[in-house]
């Protein structure tokens, strides 16, 4: 019963990664044979300077990225978990931006940062603030695509939804007995509670960070203005598909795979000093 | 503080916060009626002048919407059994099975959710051009093949191993197998999920831009995220024309979310989504 399942994933994901990290080692266009290229892809793709922009680029979005959209979650599902009436349509419109396809959501930010024509600078106009050109300068075009993915935090907020009402009451009410303030309720139950989950969040955020950026870049931006939102994996696409140069994408996708890796492991450290102390 | 600051305090953050998610998707509708070509508003544009519903009946006419629509259903449309049929048997297997077996198969499954896309781009490329399935809408369906997304199968899973064991054990008495335990008793009561899976399904595949992006080359297979880019391309600053096709592309998710949205946001449902 598991076989159409088991064999489908060795052939979709499996090989296709066993592959890539054959191919990192051979210089290929898909059309004449591979040829033996040794160690030459990595230190070619390596000293390219575009590699260090897409390398910091993708590591801001996510450093920034991550921790808001989980604060933020976490903050919305602790204000939305007690039921009261009219909370259902709460919940809703939190989780809309989030179904929305990727395309249509680029278009929509597209036009709302649209210095002249889109609704954010007309209403900072009228507020009498500073008007970025938000997609147009390399600095405020990263700010706003982590803005636009803070919109897009359904599913980390119907987990967090889950995990708190998986917390038995009785917890609660004990510690409403004892006296306890919100705050001691908050950090020693609630946290402790929804910790895996929040360590679950984490590390899915953290892999989806890293691949989420390309629709916007390549559809909003293109990776500019000036490689403002030039990501890696705007740059494998570019590599590949643009240039034809397989081994040079593989190498591109080992290494973003060994960083997010990496960084989870990082954050699995943090993780387990961080539950001694509430145990 | 008294109790019914409290609750006016609350109902005053909650919109406050509900109307900034919902707000972008309300100004696009606006301006997806404006007329083309007019200057930029002075102020916020709640609703245009004139209203212009012809925008929904150009876009029709600029790129061949109704072609790319009917193969973003197709293609969706195929995904949605093949995944229901690969995903709930897996999840059946996974869950009649024992304990050592069933945590490796856990931890590959869970393995496999966290395998970062982008590294699979550019082999499966070249995978699909061996199999001669580039430019073919074969190579956008494929994954359903594996049931779509390992969280399908966790889903049907979870539901599967909430039936008690008593009633499988009983069918095994009566003498059923295993594929008539999974067809008689097992997928009739999974009917919550198996209506979940079919709308994240559908969401997946109509959302998908990145696959059709890299597999197909002639316009007539494409999808609308694809026709999309394309009407984009042709035009980037004709904002009523895109957000009128982006409304379009909105739509059928909405009405899904609709449906689905007490599946998952019900106080009672989402007691039971992890559940122990």
């Amino acid at each position: 019963m598991l076989l159409p399942y088991l064999l489908f994933s060795i052939a979709l994901v499996g090989l296709p990664v066993l592959i890539s990290f054959g191919l990192a080692f051979f210089k290929y266009d898909a059309i004449s044979p591979p040829i033996w290229n040794g160690l030459f892809n990595f230190t070619e793709t390596f000293s390219d300077p575009l590699f260090k922009i897409a390398t910091l680029n993708s590591l801001f979005f996510v450093g920034l990225a991550v921790p808001l959209r989980l604060f933020g979650a976490l903050l919305l599902a602790l204000l939305l978990n007690q039921p009261r009436r009219g909370t259902g349509l709460f919940r809703a419109a939190i989780v809309l931006p989030t179904v929305i396809p990727d395309m249509a959501y680029a278009l929509i930010a597209l036009w709302f940062f649209n210095p002249f024509y889109g609704p954010l600078n007309i209403i900072l106009k009228t507020l009498h603030l500073p008007a970025p050109f938000w997609l147009t300068d390399p600095t405020t075009a990263k700010l706003a695509l982590v803005l636009m993915s803070l919109l897009q935090i359904g599913e980390g907020f119907v987990l967090l939804l889950a995990g708190l009402k998986d917390i038995s009451r009785d917890y609660f009410d004990a510690a409403a007995v004892d006296g306890c303030g919100r705050w001691q309720i908050f950090r020693h139950i609630t946290l402790p509670f929804l910790r895996p989950w929040l360590v679950l969040l984490t590390f899915r955020d953290v892999i989806l960070s890293f691949q989420s950026t390309f629709v916007p870049g390549y559809v909003m931006t293109g990776g500019g203005p000036y490689y403002g939102t030039f990501f890696l994996p705007l740059m494998i696409y570019e590599e590949a598909f643009d240039r034809f140069r397989f081994g040079n994408g593989s190498v591109l996708m080992l290494f973003m795979f060994l960083l997010t890796m990496g960084l989870l492991l990082v954050l699995y450290m943090l993780f387990k000093g961080w539950g001694h102390d509430d145990a | 503080m008294p109790k019914r600051l409290q609750t006016a305090l609350y109902y005053i953050t909650a919109t406050g916060i509900s109307l900034v998610f919902i707000l972008p998707l309300v100004w696009m509708i606006s301006a997806s009626l404006r007329q083309t070509g007019q200057p930029p508003p002075r102020g916020i544009e709640w609703i245009p002048n004139p209203i212009m519903w012809d925008n929904y009946r150009r876009i029709f006419e600029i790129i061949p919407l109704i072609r790319y629509i009917l193969n973003s259903l197709v293609v969706a449309g195929s995904a949605i059994p093949i995944t229901l049929l690969t995903a709930s048997l897996a999840g059946f297997g996974m869950s009649q099975l024992g304990t050592p077996k069933r945590s490796l198969l856990l931890t590959i499954t869970v393995g496999l959710l966290i395998v970062p896309v982008t590294s699979l781009w550019l082999t499966r490329f070249l995978l699909f051009s061996w199999l001669g399935l580039i430019d073919n809408p074969l190579a956008l369906i494929a994954p359903a093949l594996m049931g779509s997304s390992p969280l399908f199968i966790l889903l049907f899973y979870w539901t599967f191993r909430r039936i008690p064991a008593e009633v499988y054990e009983s069918a095994r008495l009566d003498g059923a197998g295993a594929f008539s335990t999974w067809w008689y008793v097992a997928l009739p009561q999974s009917r919550p999920t198996a209506i979940s899976v079919t709308i994240l399904t559908f969401m997946f595949y109509w959302n998908d831009f990145i696959n059709p992006l890299l597999y197909l080359k002639s316009e007539k297979f494409y999808t609308l995220a694809v026709g999309l880019q394309q009407l984009q391309q042709l035009d980037n600053t004709n904002w009523p024309i895109l957000m009128a096709a982006s409304a379009v592309m909105i739509i059928p998710t909405l009405i899904l979310f609709t449906i689905l949205q007490p599946n998952f946001l019900s106080d009672e449902r989402l007691s039971g989504l992890i559940g122990h």
